[in-house]
């Protein structure tokens, strides 16, 4: 009975009053006071909270050291890896555009092993740990590009692509006070039935103890890894197919046959040349 | 003639059978069907006509030729059973619906970018493939779960399945066979004794003294007589009709049957009540709406990182692998579970209290209930007639009416209690059955009816011995009750030896003996029967039948020696003895008293804002007098008679708003339009329908249903069901109940005891409120695990927290606190608050999602990163290099990338790194659920008021934690689940961020109490 006498007064309610309600004047359910409340709530609250994590984000890195890492164990063992950066190195030994990029790139990793450069570090101990924990000011110990030779890109600017003898540069990741056992060098080959011809620059393809232990980026601004060169001496039946090869570090304890990381003091890549 | 007659009975017949066929179609055409009376006419037909229709022969029966021709025609008799749902499309329904359809979607989506990767790339990540195999796995097994608890409910029912009678005796061709009661026919001759349950719908033919109890009918207890002689037009009251499954309890009869199967009355009913569509429960409305929050927020999230992920220039297959996350994130896997089991919970604590749930959903809707129509005869009363009061020495005596005799007693000394205990004990043929000396005489089986088996017990019980009392006075005569007469009257030798004298007793209607007798007893003295004393009885007699209750007279006489020596033959048919000038004793009344519990629980409904209607086929003098005694209608209440009567005004004049209460009569009811009735509804707190039949009780759900009232009803009969099914939540009886009502309803009674309704609202609300709580805990989680996929993609940073582990959260740690919140008990009296509005409280709302995704989820968000930023940071991947470094970080062929002191990585050994960060991430949602469960503990109440007695929880708490432990530091798990083992440093990353919800919410909960109704009531009370 009193429904019937509500009814005419009633307004209809449209779709369009859930976004805006004229009579009420909500705005999607809510009044601009309203509205205004809960939006200074939230404002109010995440302001809060985002104190709250900068305080304790501020705290956690107090605890932090500037020059090493709190933990360095997962990071036990070098990683290895190969310039020019690619595992594919395809390219046509007469277009200079193909071999071009490889060259710059070893060429720009090779600026800081200039020997202009590498004149103003130090010599150091040939096979022992350049130890200096106790100094303030860490020594760097010089590594010389002309040490890589036909590799170095001095005598030969295009590192041997244009011959179809190309140089790759291996290099093994810096680890904080890391200090391989042994004599580590670099031995690789090809993952074939016949042997491919290579030679490495240093000539013993060694990492020399004398470049261990790095000091990190802060203490150790000017450091440089040790590098060795590995030429494929390609003969011409060795171009146009693609051949695999492995390089790995051996001769120190550093691992290298891990199952899962492919790349921990080992690296595999492919090397197609064309004529 | 004969024959022109059954041909078109004939047509009739089997124009009805279609009509049954059709109904279920169409759910209109049901319910008027249903509230027509039963179409029967065979009870107005001769015997010969009868048999004539069914071509059979009054004595040889059927041939065996047509019995196996009908057999053909009419099908077995047998029910056939509702229509049940195929077990593989309740299973489907289990795989695709809720969460399952958007999990579906990301496991195909997974499927789907692995083949793109296998497609295109030499060594395709199995990442992809092994995560569309877990999603599809999560899917199956939770559905596979769902299913089975589902299954385990209904098994329930299976009991009562078992629905027709086993065996029947028919006479074919002139020979009694016994056989299986699914081959009757039409047509059938039958024959039935004390003890069998009817075969089919009879016309009796003929009857020695037999009895049935039409009670799965009718509601109605009281056997009723049957013989040959149509006494009423109504199929449902002939005496000549015996119905399919309702039990012969006393006697034999003959009869044909009329009908079969689903053509029976009651299977009609079955069928109809089957028909009948129901609707969804509150509970899935509520879980339907939550499931369409909880979808929309991650569709709209997937949808639009997935085209902010293309705008920002990830590929087609990165921006599907966010999606997956964006979708497996959102999507509380374990929460459908969860819910399932905590109203599992709830449905087995409601059995321990003796409510059956059949349906786990209808767990809830007893919580929501706001109207609750109920029977009266065995529901709220005890269903078994007590002498309640006496009328002797001229002043009333109250007996006790509790179930357990705690109740007062009265003098029992007087003489005249003497002489009227004896009469009611020796004119009375109710006897206790054999063997039941062990139990309390409450409890033991009598052979009689209702009034004289009061009789029996109340003599019994005060003064023992009833037995002996009668082997002492031999009966030599008797005239039993007819409706002519209203009397019975016996006479019997005096115990006295000495005495040779005839004692005679006689009982009935108050005021037929009241005319017989000339004299009245008195403390024991017979004074002559005076004009004062008159003018008591009288008064004493109205002041009795207006409490409702069924008065009888007694009256005796010592028959005089010199006539009426020993040896005497009393000849009942020609009376030729006295039954005048007797010596009246006194009054004794009875009703069905109500359950000791019922008014307490009425009570108590009140307080919980339900609303009690009580529905009954009794008078309206005897319903308002048990619903006054149980307090529906309540004390100082008054009807519009009521009113009239105190005013002494005419009913007419009398304004009905002033009446809370109301009785209405059936026949009233009947004319009633849907707006009177919806009015009646509305304006009268207190109702009582009497003398309702059955099919009423379905108008009488129908228009409270139409005010927006949860409506649950009880009841036992088979005409019940139709209600029982309209209802939001019908509740049949246990041991009263009908088997076609247990199956029509979704909860039963075991004990018939309306006071355990009361329990089972209870643990409705509780569920419910706990419910919320478990849902806003395990939503809660939600935000940790959508925001490291936000920041992955819009600050490039390296993945914080993996789909593989946030599958952890929501299937592993977080389901046993979850589902422990289910234990815990009401922060303050739920049955003082009123049912919940289906409208207006949801289950989940928007102050939950604020609380949950907006608040809490946020800190533990936090607390999630900074776990995060520690690990980065201490292995030396500051902050600030983090910001921008994913596409390096993620390049698989970058073995040489630098942290922030100069370190270089290898892919496998920053993955590592991520992977320890993302068991850190999930541990620190552990941590921080520590706090959020003990937060969700109460929605008003502080965690110190609520207390932590809740082992279930603290339980929780501790296998969570294990789990969160095992998963980090089992061998093993690098592989399997690429999760790392954690410093213990790391563990208490997020503790901060724990103690903060903790803190925060308490204050929160704190100005909730403080500022009732304020403005974080209105914003987070949820």
């Amino acid at each position: 009975m009193s429904t019937k006498e509500d009814k005419p007064v009633e307004h209809k309610t449209t779709w369009k009053d859930s976004i805006y309600n004229p009579r009420t004047g909500e705005f999607i359910g809510r009044t601009a006071s309203s509205w205004a409340l809960i939006v200074g709530f939230y404002l109010v609250f995440y302001a809060f909270l985002t104190g709250f994590f900068t305080l304790t984000m501020w705290v956690m890195l107090q605890t932090l050291e500037d020059d090493v890492p709190k933990y360095r164990d997962r990071v036990p063992s070098p990683g290895l890896v190969i310039r020019p950066r690619s595992l594919d190195i395809i390219f046509n030994r007469t277009n200079p555009k193909q071999y071009g990029p490889y060259v710059r790139h070893l060429e720009s990793l090779l600026q800081q092993y200039n020997d202009t450069i590498q004149e103003q570090n130090e010599l150091c101990m040939v096979n022992e740990y350049t130890e200096q924990d106790d100094v303030a000011e860490k020594k760097v110990c010089q590594f010389k590009r002309s040490l890589l030779r036909q590799c170095s890109g001095l005598a030969d600017a295009t590192f041997g692509y244009a011959e179809g003898k190309p140089c790759i540069l291996v290099k093994m990741n810096r680890i904080i006070g890391l200090r391989p056992r042994g004599e580590p060098y670099v031995n690789c080959t090809a993952k074939r039935d016949t042997p491919l011809q290579m030679s490495y620059f240093p000539t013993e393809a060694k990492f020399d103890k004398m470049y261990f232990p790095y000091y990190g980026k802060i203490n150790h601004p000017k450091y440089v890894q040790p590098l060795v060169a590995v030429q494929l001496l390609l003969a011409k039946e060795d171009y146009n197919t693609e051949i695999a090869i492995e390089c790995k570090v051996e001769g120190s304890d550093l691992k290298n046959d891990d199952d899962r990381d492919k790349f921990l003091g080992r690296i595999t890549f492919r090397v197609t040349v064309t004529e | 003639m004969g024959y022109g007659r059954s041909d078109s009975y004939r047509v009739a017949t089997t124009q009805e059978n279609k009509d049954v066929k059709e109904k279920p179609k169409a759910k209109g055409a049901d319910l008027e069907e249903l509230k027509k009376e039963v179409p029967l006419t065979e009870h107005k037909m001769s015997i010969e006509e009868v048999c004539q229709k069914h071509n059979t022969d009054i004595v040889q029966g059927l041939t065996n030729a047509k019995a196996a021709e009908f057999l053909i025609r009419d099908g077995p008799n047998a029910l056939t059973p509702p229509p049940t749902t195929p077990e593989w499309v309740k299973f489907c329904r289990q795989l695709f619906g809720g969460f399952s359809v958007l999990l579906w979607i990301g496991a195909i989506l997974c499927f789907l970018a692995y083949a793109i990767q296998a497609a295109t790339e030499d060594e395709p990540a199995g990442d992809n493939l092994y995560l569309g195999i877990v999603l599809s796995a999560v899917v199956i097994i939770t559905g596979c779960f769902s299913y089975f608890q589902e299954a385990k409910s209904s098994k329930i029912m299976e009991s009562f399945k078992n629905m027709v009678p086993q065996q029947a005796l028919v006479i074919r061709e002139g020979e009694k066979l016994q056989i299986n009661a699914e081959e009757v026919v039409a047509g059938d001759l039958v024959e039935v004794k004390g003890g069998d349950r009817i075969p089919a719908d009879l016309r009796v033919v003929s009857a020695h003294g037999c009895k049935v109890d039409n009670s799965s009918l009718t509601g109605e207890s009281e056997p009723q007589n049957r013989s040959p002689e149509c006494t009423n037009d109504n199929p449902l009251e002939t005496r000549n009709i015996a119905f399919f499954s309702t039990n012969c309890v006393e006697g034999t009869a003959r009869g044909i049957v009329i009908s079969t199967g689903d053509r029976t009355t009651m299977g009609r009913i079955a069928t109809l009540a089957s028909g009948l569509d129901t609707g969804k429960t509150p509970i899935a409305k509520e879980i339907e709406h939550f499931i369409h929050i909880i979808t929309g927020v991650a569709v709209f999230l997937g949808i639009s990182f997935f085209i902010l992920s293309i705008v920002l220039g990830y590929s087609w297959l990165e921006a599907v692998i966010f999606l997956i996350g964006i979708i497996v994130a959102n999507v509380p896997e374990g929460l459908l579970a969860t819910v399932t089991v905590c109203l599992t919970l709830t449905a087995k604590r409601m059995a321990k209290k003796n409510c059956l749930v059949k349906n786990l959903e209808a767990v809830e809707t007893l919580g929501s209930t706001s109207t609750i129509c109920s029977d009266k005869t065995g529901t709220l009363t005890q269903n078994r007639m007590t002498v309640a009061h006496m009328w002797f020495d001229n002043q009333i005596h109250e007996a006790d009416t509790t179930e357990d005799q705690s109740g007062a007693s009265f003098d029992k000394s007087s003489e005249t209690w003497v002489a009227l205990a004896r009469v009611a004990a020796l004119c009375n043929r109710a006897s206790f059955k054999a063997n039941q000396e062990s139990l309390p005489i409450l409890k033991r089986d009598v052979a009689g009816d209702a009034s004289e088996s009061a009789l029996l017990k109340c003599i019994e019980l005060s003064c023992g011995g009833v037995k002996a009392m009668r082997e002492k006075n031999k009966k030599v005569a008797e005239i039993p009750f007819n409706s002519t007469n209203k009397y019975q009257l016996s006479v019997h030798e005096t115990e006295d030896e000495n005495d040779n004298r005839y004692l005679l007793v006689m009982k009935g209607a108050p005021e037929r003996i009241l005319d017989r007798s000339t004299t009245i007893m008195v403390q024991g003295k017979e004074q002559p029967m005076d004009e004062e004393l008159k003018e008591a009885f009288q008064n004493a007699y109205l002041e009795l039948g207006g409490l409702g209750e069924r008065v009888l007279g007694f009256c005796h006489a010592l028959l005089p020696e010199d006539q009426f020596p020993k040896g005497f033959a009393f000849d009942c048919d020609d009376v030729n003895f006295p039954t005048e000038n007797l010596c009246f004793l006194g009054l004794m009344s009875m009703i069905d008293p109500p359950r000791a519990a019922v008014p307490d629980a009425v009570g108590k409904c009140r307080s919980a804002g339900i609303k009690v209607i009580m529905v009954t086929g009794d008078h309206p003098i005897t319903a308002k007098a048990i619903a006054k005694g149980v307090g529906i209608i309540s004390e100082g209440n008054e009807t519009v008679e009521d009113i009239a009567a105190r005013l002494n005004i005419p009913v007419s004049q009398v304004n009905p708003r002033d009446a809370k209460a109301c009785v209405i009569h059936g026949s009233d009811l009947k004319d009633l339009s849907q707006d009177q009735m919806d009015d009646l509804l509305k304006n009268h707190t207190e109702i009582v329908f009497a003398r309702t039949s059955p099919q009423q009780k379905l108008i009488i759900v129908e228009g409270c249903q139409r005010l927006g009232a949860i409506v649950a009803v009880t009841g036992d009969g088979v005409n019940d069901s139709p209600a029982l099914k309209k209802a939001d939540i019908g509740v049949a009886m246990g041991i009263s109940g009908s088997d076609v009502s247990k199956q029509a309803a979704d909860m039963i009674l075991l004990d018939d005891n309306f006071a355990s309704i009361v329990t089972g609202v209870e643990e409705g609300r509780l569920i419910f409120d706990n419910l919320k709580k478990s849902i806003a805990y395990t939503l809660t989680s939600n935000i940790p695990e959508i925001t490291p996929f936000l920041f992955f993609i819009i600050v490039n940073i390296p993945l914080p927290l993996g789909t593989i582990t946030i599958l952890c959260i929501d299937l592993g740690t977080d389901m046993v606190p979850a589902i422990s919140l289910a234990y815990e008990i009401a922060e303050s009296d739920i049955m003082k608050r009123q049912p919940r509005n289906p409208a207006r409280d949801k289950l989940v709302n928007e102050r939950l999602i604020s609380i949950a995704y907006g608040q809490i989820g946020m800190i533990q968000a936090l607390g999630g990163f900074f776990a995060y930023f520690v690990i980065m940071a201490e292995n030396g991947f500051l902050p600030s290099r983090l910001v921008g470094i994913r596409l390096y970080w993620d390049d698989r062929s970058n073995n040489d990338l630098e942290d922030s002191y100069g370190q270089q990585w290898t892919y496998e050994q920053r993955k590592i790194v991520e992977f320890t960060c993302h068991t850190a991430f999930f541990v620190s949602i552990v941590v921080v659920q520590w706090a959020d469960v003990i937060v969700c503990k109460t929605r008003r109440n502080s965690v110190f008021q609520q207390g932590m007695r809740n082992k279930i929880l603290i339980f929780g708490l501790f296998e969570e934690t294990a789990l969160a432990a095992f998963l980090s530091y089992c061998p093993g798990m690098d592989v399997a689940l690429r999760m790392y083992p954690l410093k213990p440093s790391w563990w208490f990353c997020a503790f901060p961020y724990s103690f903060l919800i903790f803190v925060y919410d308490e204050i929160r909960k704190l100005i909730l109490r403080r500022h009732p109704g304020g403005w974080v009531e209105k914003e987070t009370y949820y």
